[in-house]
């Protein structure tokens, strides 16, 4: 076991833990923020994405022990301090971007991180953007659609959506 | 779930080195982890000392100079190369490989190292390193040595580094600096996936250099061509020096289709 | 039901309308049993077969037994118990036999996953390999080893199935009607073709994962994520003989299912678990790794179809052979394949149609149910066979689909008739042909041609697909009316993110008369709370829950109104309600509030009557029947939804790479209830399609280790794998028992995906691909005419012939 010191949305954490313990599974069931999930446990899915000093990183390929120190984000820092939804949280309930949840979290932390690195991603560095999580609900598009919205470039026919014929 | 395993993070040096030699075979390095930690999950890799090297500040080095060349040290993350402007500069195609390596969030983490130390036949960073004419160096209690990229690789997922001994940087010289070429990579989805075969060429004055990743049991470096070599004169060389099979991902025969197809196209491109 | 509303008239059916479900999911806090710990909580692990088939011949337990933690170790000769959802086949363990790759053959619960793990490792079993049957189609032959020798033993749901103890057909389904031969005497052209899919997994996002607590005194508590809780305590009551009440299921948010979570999985395993370890909670979450041997895949399909077309173009006989590969278990592969024995024709009219559906048990991982229940892996089939057809005969494929739809007078396989309001094939198609420009090349295609060098290719294909369900199908809602007025729907319909929880607060609002936001649809089923429903499948929720829905709002207002009768001091016909109260509608001062009602109206003196105010709404599927077991004939559907989809590829013909750049897909779906879910649903369902159309599938050896289970080399699509444009429409002809018309579309945008591309492939540079999936290489082999790879194990004969002397595309195999 090993004592590490680390600041999870704001707030300070120190625990003794395995050292062989990943990240994922330190956050989930030493803190008790399970909003993170595993989806694959292989840095395959994308899921478990959270914020590490600044940067995103799957927290299933990340020893807990090598985030000592660290400054870490994850889904329950996202909402305001009232549980208001943020701008990126707003913009996927509005547009249905969200069918089972699961890969959710990690999918909003990953376009978070896209809009701090690009404040208005066209709708291709959108989709590259977001590849490296999976959901196997939406197809994507509704997705692309709640990010193009959240950053003001929804074009008339993709808020429309449905079409009747 | 991962096995028990012991944790270091020394500081020096010396105390790396001194870890690594106590604990020998049955200690594992970490940099990145997004290898390392995958096989310990998949049961393939069983450490009992697991060693990270990202207490070591100098092993997080990213240098450029005019004499040596690059210089990447073995914590240096793909993110990193890929934001740096001399590489951006001054190697084009490891920045056009390295942004087709896996995701952003396993480039954030994922050492440009720890992709040649894996020695996998289809490394994304292999081809291109081989086409700049990298040099390994290890480190160890006992010293320093340095190889060409294509003696440290002997097979697949295998190399020539001994337990207690780490790979501390790459440099790749300045012999191409300037030169133009591109990475193609095929894979099964238009998302991330590992290459199922690749090649990388390099055009420097009059002179072509070609390397090709999942192929053979190691990433393989074509002679150097002439710049005015035929595409069937590449592809004579590279039908000699590949070897690929059949396998769950692509046939021998659609591999050896697709490098010659990928040579052709890169060709023009350098050409252009 | 109240299916001629005129959509102006509706405040909330029909318009957009938040997920319920949004913020709990946008915010992590909402829980799923993968989340979820319990005091005193033991892990499990499974030890799983390496081998596809081999005889058990010992299991070492005791290393695993004395290492500290572990709580209980089980294998299958401790466990007397059978389980199956129609064929009852399968053990809890593999016990004597292992029958697939990845089988359990012993379990462990232990303080800590990983002494559950490490102890997995010290357990030592001793195999005598024996040789697998892989290829179903081997696995029929006469000398072929059986998988399930003891078949004849096995009860079995008889009034649906057939097994045929003695071989390894755990089903065969019959469809007759008409007369086949005759019809092809009479037909112009014979078309005969074989098509293959290979075995492919679900891929939810979340894994299989239970807790199950067995108290000593045999009360059971199951969490799972599962679609189905009812079903899955009455699966799991039958097998362990526990009485019903004594189980309670509960389910909270479920990570995606898709089908793999229909049916009953790894509960019982666990539940053996934990009354070993007297009664403490027992927790096993499956690893991605283990989603894909340990539960259930979808199974593989060889479909034969030969059909005799007239010289006008009209399908005159079609004969049809389906070869359903279940694997090791019959799970839902016997139901799969009786509902795609009575749709295998796709949206067409046969007038002589004969159809003989098998489903083949051999040593792989077991098939069950998976979004579409069989119809994406046949209509590959169909669909691409109209367009082989159309190309042999030389009419346009968009005409000769045209010629042969589903229209009001049509009979379907079963002798079902077609009304104009079971809904429309045919705008569907015209939809889709108006979306991608069908039949030309725009200009801006042309420049994009020259400019890429690569060629561009359209297609269609289109799909129907009723609920395959037992017709006798029900379930009922709960409506429960707060203090405050707002109100509480219970129902065990599960929403694992189709968005079904919000259509019914939409369905229950706009019945009300109340906004949205007063109305809950509560989230975690539980049977022990939660009125029944048989399962969360087929596509039936929306119909049959939305009714219930209607029925429980209709039973609170009666009650409301009965109460407000009471109170106002008249007739009960004589009153209307608005959001806040009931009153007399000529005199609307007379007014009595519903939060005044709703847990009891008082009178200013104390006086009390009416009580709760609740309602209840039960509905069961109207007029279905059973088919009969010779000829197939009777009505199984509920509803048939139809649709179609469009594409346009670009296609590089030297190398076999190849881009979508367009799907429109169009669906009739009887009225929209929320415009965001069904295209949710629509594109959602589309991409799941196109995976398995592009790169998904099982592969391998040949002795049936499955060699890609896992991400590394059984991709999914990514973002980057989206169409490059995607367009979605909707027909609405109104269903009649449908709520405000609605019907079903959970399923269906995934069907036909593949065929559609695999007609843009042919229709772009010739290649003839009869398999799927369609990778880079498979095209390229198909352009250059080489055998295609056969590591899905589905090598087939195909051909097509002309009945007057000029033979086309004959193949000696078929002898025509």
């Amino acid at each position: 076991m090993k004592s590490i010191q680390v600041r999870i949305n704001g707030d300070l954490y120190e625990r003794e833990v395995r050292e062989s313990k990943t990240l994922l599974h330190f956050l989930r069931e030493d803190v008790g923020l399970t909003g993170t999930k595993e989806g694959c446990g292989a840095g395959e899915c994308g899921a478990c994405t959270i914020f590490m000093n600044g940067q995103t990183v799957n927290s299933c390929l990340v020893l807990a022990v090598e985030a000592d120190g660290a400054e870490l984000q994850t889904i329950e820092g996202e909402a305001g301090p009232n549980g208001e939804l943020s701008p990126v949280q707003e913009a996927f309930a509005r547009h249905h971007a969200v069918q089972c949840g699961f890969c959710t979290p990690g999918m909003v932390m990953t376009v978070r991180d896209l809009l701090q690195r690009n404040p208005r991603p066209t709708r291709e560095q959108i989709i590259h953007g977001i590849e490296s999580n999976f959901c196997r609900c939406t197809g994507y598009q509704q997705i692309v659609e709640a990010v193009l919205d959240v950053t003001g470039q929804l074009s008339d026919t993709e808020q429309e959506g449905l079409k009747y014929v | 779930m991962l096995h028990d395993f012991s944790y270091a993070a020394p500081t020096a040096r010396e105390e790396l080195f001194s870890t690594l030699a106590r604990h020998g075979k049955t200690a594992e390095v970490l940099s990145g982890g997004t290898d390392l930690l995958v096989n310990i999950r998949a049961g393939i890799s069983t450490p009992l000392h697991v060693v990270d090297l990202k207490g070591v500040a100098e092993l997080a080095e990213l240098g450029f100079d005019a004499t040596e060349g690059l210089s990447i040290g073995a914590c240096v993350t793909v993110t990193r190369l890929l934001d740096d402007a001399s590489v951006r500069k001054n190697y084009p195609l490891l920045i056009r490989a390295a942004s087709e390596l896996a995701t952003h969030q396993l480039r954030n983490r994922a050492t440009i190292v720890g992709n040649i130390v894996t020695a996998s036949p289809c490394g994304d960073m292999s081809s291109p390193l081989l086409c700049y004419g990298a040099d390994v160096e290890m480190a160890s209690a006992a010293g320093t040595r340095r190889l060409p990229l294509q003696e440290f690789i002997t097979g697949v997922k295998q190399t020539v580094i001994q337990p207690g001994e780490i790979v501390q940087r790459i440099i790749v010289p300045t012999t191409f600096c300037g030169g133009t070429g591109n990475y193609l990579k095929l894979k099964r989805i238009k998302g991330h996936d590992l290459g199922v075969v690749a090649v990388a060429m390099l055009r420097y004055g009059k002179k072509i250099r070609v390397a090709i990743g999942s192929a053979a049991p190691t990433p393989v470096l074509l002679p150097e061509f002439p710049s005015d070599a035929t595409a069937e004169t590449i592809k004579e060389a590279a039908r000699a020096a590949i070897s690929p099979i059949d396998d769950v991902r692509c046939t021998r025969e659609y591999r050896s289709f697709m490098v010659e197809e990928f040579i052709d196209r890169l060709l023009k491109e350098v050409r252009a | 039901m109240y299916e001629m509303t005129p959509a102006e008239e509706l405040t909330t059916v029909g318009r957009k309308s938040g997920r319920v479900d949004a913020y709990e999911k946008l915010t992590g806090h909402a829980p799923y049993v993968s989340d979820m710990v319990m005091s005193g909580m033991l892990y499990a692990a499974v030890k799983q077969s390496p081998h596809a088939r081999a005889r058990i011949r010992n299991i070492d337990t005791s290393r695993a037994r004395d290492l500290p933690g572990v709580r209980a170790v089980v294998v299958g000769e401790d466990l007397d118990y059978r389980v199956g959802l129609y064929v009852v086949d399968k053990g809890i363990l593999a016990r004597g036999e292992v029958r697939h790759f990845g089988e359990a053959v012993a379990a462990v619960a232990a303080d800590t996953l990983l002494t559950a793990q490490e102890a997995v490792r010290l357990i030592e079993v001793d195999y005598e390999l024996l040789d697998p049957v892989l290829h179903p189609l081997k696995a029929l032959e006469k000398d072929a080893p059986l998988v399930h020798p003891d078949l004849g033993d096995y009860s079995y749901m008889e009034a649906a199935f057939t097994p045929v103890p003695g071989t390894n057909i755990a089903n065969h389904t019959r469809i007759r009607k008409g007369d086949v031969e005759k019809a092809f005497a009479e037909a112009e052209w014979i078309v005969e073709r074989q098509y293959t899919n290979p075995s492919v997994q679900h891929v939810p996002m979340e894994t299989h994962v239970a807790i199950v607590r067995w108290q000593p005194n045999d009360e059971v508590t199951i969490w799972s994520s599962a679609q189905s809780p009812f079903t899955l305590r009455n699966l799991f009551c039958t097998a362990m003989k526990l009485p019903h009440r004594n189980v309670r299921v509960i389910v909270p948010y479920v990570g995606g299912g898709f089908g793999g979570k229909a049916g009953i999985g790894i509960e019982p395993l666990v539940a053996v678990l934990s009354r070993l370890a007297g009664g403490r909670p027992v927790k096993l979450t499956a690893s991605r790794e283990q989603e894909f041997s340990l539960l259930p895949c979808r199974s593989q399909l060889t479909y034969r179809i030969k059909t005799g077309v007239s010289s006008d173009g009209r399908i005159v006989g079609q004969h049809m052979t389906m070869y359903w590969d279940s694997g090791a278990y019959a799970d839902y592969a016997v139901n799969v394949t009786r509902a795609s024995a009575y749709s295998a024709a796709g949206p067409y009219e046969i007038p002589n149609a004969w159809v003989d559906a098998y489903t083949i048990y051999t040593n792989k991982p077991f098939g069950t149910a998976y979004r579409g229940f069989g119809h994406v892996e046949f209509h590959w089939g169909i669909e691409r066979h109209m367009d082989l057809i159309a190309r042999v005969i030389g009419m346009d494929p968009v005409e000769f689909r045209r010629r042969n739809t589903l229209k009001p007078g049509s009979r379907t396989l079963t002798g079902e008739l077609i009304r104009e309001n079971t809904g429309s094939v045919e705008k569907c198609l015209d939809a889709v042909c108006a979306s991608i420009n069908y039949g030309t090349l725009t200009d801006k295609e042309k420049r994009r041609q020259q400019r890429t060098g690569m060629k561009i290719g359209k297609g269609v294909a289109c799909f129907h697909k009723a609920p395959a369900m037992p017709p006798f199908t029900a379930t009922a809602v709960i409506l429960k009316m707060n203090e405050d007025g707002t109100v509480t729907a219970n129902l065990a319909l599960t929403d694992y993110g189709q968005g079904s929880y919000t259509a019914i607060a939409q369905i229950i609002a706009e019945r009300l008369g109340f906004p949205v936001e007063r109305v809950k649809v509560a989230f975690d089923c539980d049977t022990d709370r939660d009125p029944y429903d048989w399962q969360t499948v087929a596509s039936k929720g929306l119909i049959l829950s939305g009714n219930a829905a209607i029925l429980a709002v209709e039973d609170l207002l009666a009650n409301a109104y009965d109460v407000a009768a009471q109170a106002l001091r008249c007739n009960r016909i004589d009153l209307a309600h608005d959001t806040e109260k009931v009153y007399i509608k000529h005199h609307p001062e007379a007014a009595v509030g519903f939060r005044q009602m709703a847990v009891g109206f008082a009178y200013p003196n104390g006086n009390g009557i009416g009580g709760p105010l609740i309602g209840v709404g039960r509905y069961i599927a109207q007029g279905l029947s059973h088919l009969d077991k010779a000829t197939g004939q009777g009505n199984p559907a509920l509803d048939w939804t139809y649709g179609a989809h469009g594409m346009i590829i670009e296609v590089n013909e030297r190398t076999g790479e190849y881009n979508i750049l367009k799907v429109g897909s169009a669906f009739d779906v009887g009225r929209v209830v929320n415009p965001d879910s069904v295209r949710g649903q629509a594109i959602g369902g589309m991409m799941q399609g196109l995976g398995t159309a592009v790169c998904e599938g099982y592969i391998y050896d040949e002795q049936g280790h499955l060699l890609n289970p896992s991400f590394t080399d059984n991709k999914i699509p990514t973002s980057v794998d989206m169409p490059l444009e995607i367009e979605c429409m909707v027909v609405e002809t109104p269903q009649i028992d449908g709520p405000y018309g609605a019907r079903g579309v959970g399923e269906h945008p995934m069907i036909g995906v593949a065929a559609a591309l695999g007609n843009c492939l042919q229709q772009a540079t010739e290649a003839e691909i009869t398999h799927m999936p369609m990778r880079f290489e498979d095209v390229w082999r198909a352009i250059q005419k080489k055998d295609p790879v056969d590591n899905w194990i589905t090598k087939s004969p195909y051909g097509s012939c002309k009945s007057s002397p000029q033979v086309q595309g004959h193949h000696p195999e078929l002898g025509c």
